[in-house]
């Protein structure tokens, strides 16, 4: 009871404030009188008595104060006094203001910015009603022996999707999606398109009815007997079909079979992943879409994505152990496998594997981005320090007079705070404008081949609480060590002396600290992207060891088109040898995977009388990629005839390869087991070894790495032509030559060299976003560095003239203020090299050879860092230099 | 006129001021005069102590006030103990006691020894 009626008061007392000092005043003021009262009954005359009855009481401020902090009109009263007060004070020094909330602007608006696009990837609910009851569901594996993955480890096949959607209690309905495919969309202008095959319920367990059409019925999804049917998405409708609400029920051709089209998805839906998706297929339709590997029917075949939508008033947890049930369930009829479920919030990278890069990613952007407001809060530190110590007779005055530590503290955060606020504000309210634009730009610059990415990066209310939580806490970071200080102050002192407040000492060296700091933090960025840079620079110039200039690659997907082997052998040769005769072409051939194109084709490798497996990158070649990308065989020979067709198998390894595994032995005639496909486990002999190149990484040659020859009847192979009339003019015959051989085929055309162009952008992007970071981080910090020597030139001016006045001349005078400013720097660099030696390691992929501990890099960012340091702190100490000393002695 | 004879231990003041408003209602200056009375003139309790003990009292709910009348029709704010307050009196009389009798038996142990 008692607390509450304190709680009461409490509130009261925040609208009663008057009421309460009345309070006071009126009991100090009976205390007093009774005082006078007993001091006139011994016989003093009144008005000494009431003069001495004052005296006797003290410091009648002080306990009012204090009375004041104790009855409670308290921190929060004090808090709209104190927000007044900072305001005012605030808008006084208006220089100091509007530096101060420009440097937070900056470094809390990239941050924001920075993770406005991080949630919208991996932390926004899916766009669907109720978002926050969908779960998506992985489930990881303990002791499998045999599983088939198509996407990633973590998916379901379609008869363990089937037991769970039927068999679960926790959710109202679970779906599931495979990874999206491309397919082609035919008609008059055949082209490619990203289609995800996704079970009948899928827009029920969404809550996302289709916008025009009735979507999928139950008998669309009766496996072999069904009528094939497809919803569009709202973009392909506009652009198939024109808008027209008459779509539904005619057809579309996708991989050359007809679809029905039963439905469009509602405005701004491309599926549930981040790629987005435009043809919404039944699950059941997969066999016929992408002939040649059935993943619907397959057993122990990892391929889709299952998203449930909880019951009300059930939990994640809950729902991952009703799913256990089940997963123990299909255990059992696979011994020796023991199955986790994961459940996560349904978000639109929520595919394990893919949080993983995401998370690891984003702690080094978000890292970089800290560090640059760290830099910024460190100055800001220092503005509000240099104030708060010419602040310091106020200070004094107001502790003298009773002011406690604490309520003085509480006044000065006040003002970091809001000033933080208002820099929070106007940086994310900047930021959220310009990200989205940047986000585009970005974007667009990435090489065509990475497909169109649904970000809604549009700000929520985590975005939000993330921009307060940053402001709040930069405003403590740089408002609290300032105002410990401050409130501080040797009262004797600093009343007494004009200048200086008190512990000079600890402020020089709060504000060196601050300095340190920030040297050290723009050193890690400046190395960086020094290293970067070179990286960059390393990348325009790198050799790969294999010859890309002046190859055409011709790609086509037979398997989606529904090819047989047959007419794939038929239109492949065809095809090969017309660009052959081209008037100008060297050579053509066929190959798997491009050197150096994004991702990699791995498979198991055993050494004859071993068990253990290897694992081992491997390509298909033809027999004339190697003379025509100029690797040269630098023992045995390439492929022969018959070894494309299979009889007798055989390998071509590269020179680090034949390293590792046969020491001091001739690879040539060695044999080994390769594992091509889960049953095949194939007996090889090794015909030639290749010269080792960079093949699947830029500047990085695999330790392991295999050919195997392939022929035209094979699918999924790009076409090299080398040669001919100018790559634009090549690609248009090439392109005629393929539309006359099949009109409804989709060909792509590109430079070998494009290859190389992906991991230029990525080095590009890296470099531009690290050399953007850095710059910024060191222009703050040289105004940091030019702010703090000022500030101590300013202090020092009489000693300066004296020293002057005394003899000793500008030089040595500006060589000693200098010197003197460079003691935090130093100490800022050697730390700042010393964590950047620590850290740069994660940059490697993007270095291009260059190693991670660059001495140019690493030498020439501290040097350039030290000359911006040399001159900031050089401009306050000429100018100082310009005044007369006599004259300011004599003003002292 | 000793201003502060004896530096009251921490917490002896709140002893004080609760032991005193045990027996009636009263204002910050009649419990200065009282503590001052019955000391024999020995502890003078300061006001700038004074005030913030009892509003720290006060907050802690030992305490309580209200405005009323003194004897001579003055406005003023008299103290009065709780029932909590009735309570605290009790364990930290006890502990004074406590604490008294251990220093008495200290100052005589060592005056008889050595």
């Amino acid at each position: 009871m008692e607390f509450i009626k304190l709680a009461c008061r409490r509130v009261k007392a925040l609208f009663t404030r008057n009421a309460i000092e009345r309070d006071i005043d009126d009991e100090m003021r009976l205390h007093m009188d009774l005082l006078a009262e007993e001091f006139q009954r011994s016989g003093m005359p009144l008005d000494q008595a009431k003069h001495a009855a004052r005296r006797r009481f003290g410091n009648l401020s002080a306990i009012k104060e204090n009375a004041r902090d104790i009855r409670g009109a308290g921190i929060a009263g004090d808090l709209l006094q104190d927000v007044r007060y900072a305001l005012r004070s605030l808008r006084h020094s208006a220089s100091f203001t509007t530096a101060a909330v420009l440097t937070i602007a900056l470094g809390i608006g990239i941050n924001t910015g920075i993770f406005s696009i991080l949630n919208s990837i991996a932390l926004r609910s899916l766009p669907a009603p109720a978002a926050s009851q969908l779960v998506s569901i992985y489930q990881n594996f303990r002791g499998v022996s045999k599983r088939s993955v198509h996407g990633a480890g973590s998916l379901f096949s379609t008869s363990e999707y089937e037991s769970y959607r039927d068999r679960t209690q926790s959710l109202t309905g679970v779906m599931s999606y495979s990874m999206p495919s491309d397919v082609t969309l035919g008609g008059d202008m055949p082209r490619q398109t990203a289609a995800v095959f996704v079970s009948c319920n899928y827009f029920d367990v969404l809550q996302l009815k289709p916008t025009l059409g009735l979507g999928f019925t139950r008998a669309n999804c009766n496996g072999a007997n069904a009528t094939p049917v497809v919803v569009l998405s709202r973009d392909l409708w506009k652009d198939q079909f024109g808008a027209d609400p008459n779509a539904i029920g005619k057809n579309i051709l996708l991989n050359r079979k007809s679809f029905t089209v039963v439905g469009v998805a509602s405005e701004g839906f491309y599926g549930t992943e981040i790629f987005k998706s435009s043809l919404f297929l039944p699950i059941s339709t997969q066999p016929d879409v992408l002939p040649g590997l059935d993943m619907y029917h397959a057993e122990r075949l990892s391929w889709l994505t299952m998203i449930g939508r909880r019951k009300d008033g059930v939990s994640v947890d809950q729902v991952r152990a009703d799913l256990r049930i089940i997963s123990r369930q299909i255990d059992q009829l696979e011994p020796g496998r023991t199955t986790d479920i994961i459940t996560t919030r349904a978000t639109s990278v929520a595919l394990p594997e893919g949080r993983q890069i995401l998370f690891s990613l984003s702690t080094v952007v978000l890292a970089a981005f800290g560090l640059v407001l760290l830099i910024a809060s460190a100055n800001v530190a220092n503005l509000v320090l240099a104030r708060a110590m010419g602040r310091s007779k106020e200070i004094a005055v107001r502790l003298s007079l009773g002011a406690t530590r604490a309520r003085l503290i509480q006044q000065l955060l006040t003002e970091s705070i809001l000033i933080a606020l208002a820099g929070g504000v106007l940086g994310s309210a900047l930021a959220l404008w310009s990200f989205r634009g940047l986000l585009t730009v970005v974007l667009s610059s990435l090489p065509g081949d990475v497909p169109p990415v649904a970000i809604d990066s549009s700000p929520d209310l985590r975005v939000l609480l993330f921009a307060v939580a940053v402001t709040v806490a930069a405003g403590i970071f740089f408002g609290l060590a300032p105002a410990l200080h401050a409130s501080k102050a040797d009262l004797q002192s600093t009343l007494k002396q004009d200048s200086g407040g008190g512990g000079r000492r600890t402020v020089g060296l709060l504000r060196g600290g601050l300095v340190g700091l920030q040297v050290a933090v723009c050193m890690v960025l400046m190395i960086a992207a020094g290293l970067l840079l070179r990286g960059l620079y390393a990348a325009q110039t790198v050799d790969p060891g294999f010859s890309y200039q002046n190859v055409a690659v011709v790609s086509f997907d037979l398997t989606s088109a529904g090819y047989t082997d047959d007419k794939a052998d038929l239109f492949q040769r065809e095809l090969m040898d017309r660009a052959k005769a081209l008037p100008g072409v060297d050579s053509v051939a066929q190959v798997g995977r491009t050197p150096l194109s994004p991702g990699r084709s791995g498979t198991m490798f055993r050494l004859p009388g071993e068990e253990r497996m290897h694992p081992v990158d491997f390509n298909s070649v033809s027999p004339e990629y190697f003379s025509l990308v100029r690797i040269p065989i630098v023992r045995g020979r390439t492929f022969v005839e018959e070894e494309l067709r299979g009889q007798p198998r055989a390998v071509i390894v590269t020179e680090a390869t034949a390293r590792r595994y046969w020491v001091g032995r001739d690879p040539i005639g060695q044999t080994l087991t390769m594992g091509l496909g889960p049953k095949h486990e194939t007996p090889m002999e090794v015909v030639g070894v290749a010269k080792d190149t960079q093949i699947t990484q830029i500047a990085d040659i695999p330790s392991s790495y295999m050919y195997v020859p392939t022929n035209t009847r094979a699918m999924g192979l790009n076409v090299l032509v080398r040669g001919g009339a100018g790559f634009l003019k090549t690609a248009s015959v090439l392109r005629t030559i393929a539309h006359d051989l099949d009109p409804g085929l989709v060909v792509r055309i590109n430079r070998l060299e494009d290859n190389l162009e992906f991991w230029r952008t990525m080095s590009r992007l890296a470099t531009s976003l690290s050399a953007g970071l850095c710059a910024l981080a060191l222009a703050i910090a040289a105004i940091g560095v030019y702010g703090v020597v000022s500030y101590v030139v300013s202090r020092r001016l009489r000693e300066m003239s004296i020293r002057i006045v005394l003899g000793a001349t500008n030089q040595a005078v500006r060589k000693m203020i200098v010197k003197q400013a460079m003691r935090p720097v130093a100490v800022g660099v050697f730390v700042g090299i010393a964590c950047a030696a620590a850290v740069s390691r994660i940059l490697e992929v993007v270095l291009f050879g260059i190693s991670a501990f660059d001495p140019l890099a690493f030498l020439a960012a501290p040097l350039l860092l030290l000359a911006i340091a040399v001159a900031a702190s050089l401009v306050p100490a000429r100018r100082a230099l310009r005044a007369d000393p006599l004259a300011i002695l004599r003003y002292e | 006129m000793a201003m502060k004879e004896i530096d009251l231990l921490q917490g002896t003041l709140d002893l004080l001021i609760l032991k005193t408003v045990s027996s009636e209602p009263m204002h910050g200056y009649r419990i200065a005069a009282k503590i001052q009375e019955l000391s024999d003139e020995v502890l003078r309790i300061e006001e700038g102590s004074l005030y913030p003990a009892l509003y720290r009292l006060e907050q802690k709910g030992v305490i309580q006030s209200e405005w009323g009348m003194t004897d001579n029709n003055r406005k003023a704010n008299f103290y009065r103990l709780t029932r909590k307050g009735r309570t605290e009196l009790e364990s930290e009389t006890e502990s004074w006691e406590r604490l008294s009798r251990a220093v008495r038996r200290v100052l005589r142990a060592i005056e008889q020894g050595a």
